[in-house]
């Protein structure tokens, strides 16, 4: 015989303002099988919940009822209160009877009665629960961080300074990512470079971390805590472990004119190259679709010339499987293209702008690896078509961003900062010249940053005009930019010899493939979703994965590398566990009536589903069932509603508990 | 009426085409018949409201076009439109009323009758283009443009709204400089092919459109071409007939042709000057064309 006990909150006035607390608590007393029944005012304080624990053990209450707000809100809180108090949280349920009741209706009666029929259900249903035990699954303590940029970096460093080891996997041939690109940064103008490289190389010099660049995630299987991850390491053509990074194969290929990438195509490259003198791992790779030797066969030179023979043609692309407890995805971000329209993309563009064909627009990126000492100009602002000093530059910000009508509604975040920026580096290299920006609003949040943006106008000279620019065409060797002043309300022409877009940030190529590779969700932009945007930024609803930087959406750098710290927190959490608890709100197979159809299997979204051999004593099989793995089923319910024979049911929500509410009504 | 045509359209000429720009109605007519599309007058259309209605009288101007579309529902075929402001007003009407159920009940009830709105509503520029497509265009060529270089002057109203007129592009579209290349002519790239002439500014401000207009042809002659090529009777007004006097007001000289887009394509098509309406240009074109060995 069940001996329930029911607790209402007020929830302040919340719930009692419109409904009869009292009186619920006097009808629900009635019910069969209730033995307590009472109301208090903050069930959730520390008071309300001593009340619980005490009433337990005084009244010896078998299962209880807790009818306040949403589970989502508080169910772990009273759970725990009952786990406190020696029974299994699981045979404590609530009823939401704030959410679901007195916050929609404004009848005092009528909202009381419905209060009463939730709890009654919840006491019917709570009859039913059965004791769960506490799921347990071994944490393989080693992480994986993909993405070797300044978050991916952070998160390695730190995860690896706590003492467990780190798979780091980067696409490109260098880690170091878009900051490795910039400049100055903002709002103190620190050599980007200056404070980047040294963290690149303690990645390389940790013993806790093992780097794989040029890499790519091919495959991820498992689940928290037991993540099989298959790397593909692309061929490289040069062996890692040989090359003393010497750099004569790259002074001796015969192919010098390969557009740079990281120098956004304004520097070119040989065939075998380093992105840049300061790459981690300072190792060349072979760019096959431009070598000599791979186009044609003849050539070879870099083998030749390569002292520790470290040039190897024949290298092919391989395949390592590493087991990891967590991952950290930190992919990071891209720039809007005006140049692209993909078809059937909602980004519809920018023809107003040329479509990118002026050469002397350029985007936000381009300009920072001109102003970089380490750029292809030597840190010189020079215009790429025909290398003069632009004596009028224009900055357009909210490229991209901010425009629904273009495809993209969101704020990007970062260009207010970096075009306040560009204009003092502009300044500071182009003592004659003038700046000028156009600008929807300056959102500048941040410490020193609104302080950054005013010295930008007060102090090194930028003229600012609200407005937008509706068109740029080249006359002569100048664009002509056309705008309008809306605070002044008059049309704007500016002849400028240079115009630099502060185009949207948009997830990396890709990010979707990888996101369907690891399970996690990403919103309509492609950024990767996490678990709550306020309470649980970090992590993604996949258990185990965890979000770090610009891939979850638009930041600058003090916010990745808060953010990638925070997710190296959570590793960390995790890997400090021997063994892992996991709710125990699983589904499980009924095997003597499962016939194998395996329909659960095809609609199970974790993967949780495996088949399962049932043999009699001699060995022999007797049918093969469908068996849930508790460490990977996420607890959706989906198996239970597809199951044509009935024969799986998600502990907590069985079908029977469903009826029993039904039938209280 | 059946034809033997596979292309048929009703036919909206609009009131400028009766009035003002009567040479783009004769070469409409006569490039349609040189190339097999039939064309049918829709029965006693009217105004669309053009300008002057949708800035007074919403309902008004509404009601204005699902009239016209309704009357040229009697008639067989899509509608084919040749000025870009009827164009712009039907189009608008159709995406107004299909987006507003209250819009679209305020009408019925002024006309009195249910609405029918999904006939197509096509500018000759599509018909060309995509209908009859290049290729057949450029099949029917008879006396290719060879060595013309024109500017293709867009305007305001073809493109845009986009998602309203659905043309092309709404910033950078390609569509008048296709057609052109299929009958032969060169189409020189240029910067004010998109901005505005002033439009119907023209009575009320003059000045104002003398310098946008002016900076039209500015950028049309700096960018080497010999004639403007226009499809909007309004842009064709300000272009053509102001352009003297705009020579004046910038002491310069332009002597840029203007022509219809039917013009050009007739042109090519082999008919005869007459035919298409040339001598009612302001800027005598005769002398560009001859010189070219096109007429």
């Amino acid at each position: 015989m069940s001996r329930i006990g029911v607790f209402i909150c007020h929830c302040g006035e919340n719930i009692s303002r419109t409904v009869d607390v009292e009186r619920v608590a006097a009808q629900v007393a009635k019910l069969p099988g209730v033995a307590f029944s009472t109301d208090y005012k903050y069930m959730c304080s520390d008071p309300g919940q001593n009340l619980l624990k005490k009433t337990i053990q005084e009244q010896k209450l078998s299962h209880i009822v807790v009818a306040a707000c949403s589970p989502r809100m508080h169910e772990k809180t009273f759970r725990k209160a009952v786990e406190a108090a020696g029974l299994n949280p699981f045979l404590c349920e609530m009823a939401n009877i704030r959410e679901h009741c007195s916050w929609v209706h404004e009848d005092k009666q009528e909202a009381t009665l419905k209060a009463i029929e939730i709890v009654g259900m919840m006491v019917e249903r709570v009859k039913k629960n059965r004791v769960l035990p506490t799921i347990t699954v071994p944490v393989t303590k080693r992480a994986l961080i993909i993405g070797g940029g300044i978050a991916g970096i952070q998160a390695a460093l730190d995860i690896a300074d706590c003492g467990h080891e780190v798979i780091l996997v980067e696409r490109e041939p260098s880690i170091g990512g878009h900051m490795a690109q910039l400049s100055e940064t903002f709002p103190t103008l620190d050599c980007s470079q200056c404070i980047m490289t040294p963290k690149m190389v303690d990645v390389i010099n940790h013993p806790k971390i093992k780097l794989y660049s040029y890499s790519e995630i091919e495959l991820v299987e498992g689940y928290i805590g037991n993540f099989q991850v298959t790397i593909r390491r692309k061929a490289r053509s040069v062996i890692e472990d040989k090359c003393t990074g010497c750099g004569v194969c790259m002074e001796k290929c015969p192919v010098k004119k390969i557009p740079n990438k990281f120098d956004c195509n304004l520097g070119m490259r040989p065939a075998i190259y380093v992105p840049f003198p300061q790459a981690v791992p300072n190792t060349p790779v072979i760019d096959r679709e431009n070598c000599i030797k791979f186009k044609t066969g003849k050539c070879g030179l870099c083998q030749k010339v390569c002292g520790p023979g470290a040039v190897d043609y024949e290298q092919e692309d391989t395949l390592i499987v590493e087991a990891v407890g967590a991952i950290v995805v930190a992919t990071g971000f891209d720039l809007y293209n005006i140049t692209e329209k993909p078809k059937g993309s909602p980004i519809k563009g920018y023809g107003e702008f040329g479509h990118g064909k002026i050469p002397d627009v350029i985007d936000g990126m381009t300009f920072e690896r001109l102003a970089s000492a380490s750029g292809p100009t030597g840190g010189k602002i020079l215009r790429p078509s025909d290398g003069k000093e632009p004596k009028q530059i224009v900055f357009i910000q909210c490229i991209g961003s901010r425009a629904r009508e273009k495809g993209i509604s969101y704020c990007s975040k970062v260009c207010c900062m970096y075009t306040a920026k560009h204009t003092m580096l502009y300044h500071h290299k182009v003592h004659d010249g003038q700046a000028y920006v156009f600008f929807m609003d300056a959102r500048t949040p941040g410490k020193s940053y609104d302080e950054f943006w005013r010295r930008s106008i007060e102090e090194e000279e930028a003229v600012y005009i609200r407005g937008m620019v509706s068109r740029l065409y080249q006359k002569g060797d100048k664009i002509v930019v056309m705008g309008s002043d809306i605070a002044v309300g008059v049309q704007v022409e500016i002849e400028a010899d240079m115009v630099v877009l502060a185009t949207a940030v948009q997830p990396q190529k890709g990010a979707e493939l990888l996101a369907q590779k690891l399970g996690i969700s990403y919103d309509k932009y492609n950024f990767y979703s996490e678990a709550h945007a306020k309470l649980r930024p970090v992590e993604c609803a996949t258990a185990g994965i965890y979000l770090a930087g610009a891939c979850q959406g638009p930041k600058d750098i003090p916010e990745t590398v808060s953010q990638a710290s925070a997710a190296a927190a959570k590793v960390m959490t995790l890997l400090s566990k021997d063994k892992l608890e996991r709710e125990p709100i699983v589904a499980r197979v009924k095997e003597s009536t499962c016939v194998g159809c395996f329909a659960c299997k095809k609609v199970c979204a974790y993967g949780a589903v495996e088949e399962k051999e049932i043999r009699d004593r001699q060995g022999n099989l007797i049918k093969v069932v469908a068996y849930v793995n508790p460490g990977v089923c996420g607890g959706c319910g989906t198996c239970q509603a597809t199951c044509p024979s009935k024969s799986v049911e998600l502990d907590g929500y069985t079908d029977e508990q469903i009826v029993a509410m039904i039938e209280a009504l | 009426m059946p034809t033997k045509n596979d292309l048929n359209y009703s036919y909206y000429p609009g009131c400028s085409l009766h009035a003002s720009a009567g040479e783009y109605d004769l070469s409409t007519r006569e490039l349609f018949k040189a190339l097999s599309i039939g064309l049918t007058e829709v029965p006693d259309w009217f105004c669309c409201g053009a300008t002057p209605a949708h800035n007074v009288d919403e309902l008004l101007s509404l009601s204005l076009c699902a009239k016209n579309l309704e009357l040229a529902d009697q008639v067989e075929g899509d509608l084919a439109v040749a000025c870009a402001a009827c164009f712009s007003r039907l189009k608008t009407t159709q995406h107004v009323l299909g987006e507003s159920d209250l819009k679209r009940k305020q009408v019925e009830k002024a006309l009195d009758a249910p609405l029918k709105l999904d006939g197509k509503v096509k500018h000759l520029l599509e018909i060309l283009a995509r209908d009859l497509g290049l290729e057949r265009l450029a099949q029917s060529v008879k006396k290719p443009l060879k060595g013309l270089k024109v500017a293709c002057y867009y305007g305001c109203l073809l493109t845009r709204p986009n998602d309203v007129t659905n043309l092309d592009c709404v910033e950078a579209p390609t569509i008048m400089e296709d057609v052109l290349k299929a009958v032969g002519a060169e189409t020189v790239p240029w910067t004010h092919r998109m901005e505005c002439c002033g439009a119907n500014f023209t009575l009320s401000r003059p000045g104002v459109v003398i310098q946008l207009t002016g900076a039209i042809l500015e950028s049309a002659k700096e960018a080497g071409a010999d004639c403007v090529m226009v499809a909007c009777p309004l842009c064709h007004g300000n272009l053509d007939i102001r352009q003297k006097e705009i020579e004046g007001v910038y002491n310069t000289h332009y002597a840029l042709p203007v022509f219809y887009i039917t013009q050009l394509v007739g042109l090519a098509a082999g008919l005869g000057a007459d035919k298409l309406g040339l001598d009612a240009l302001i800027v005598n074109p005769l002398p560009l064309l001859k010189e070219k060995k096109l007429i």
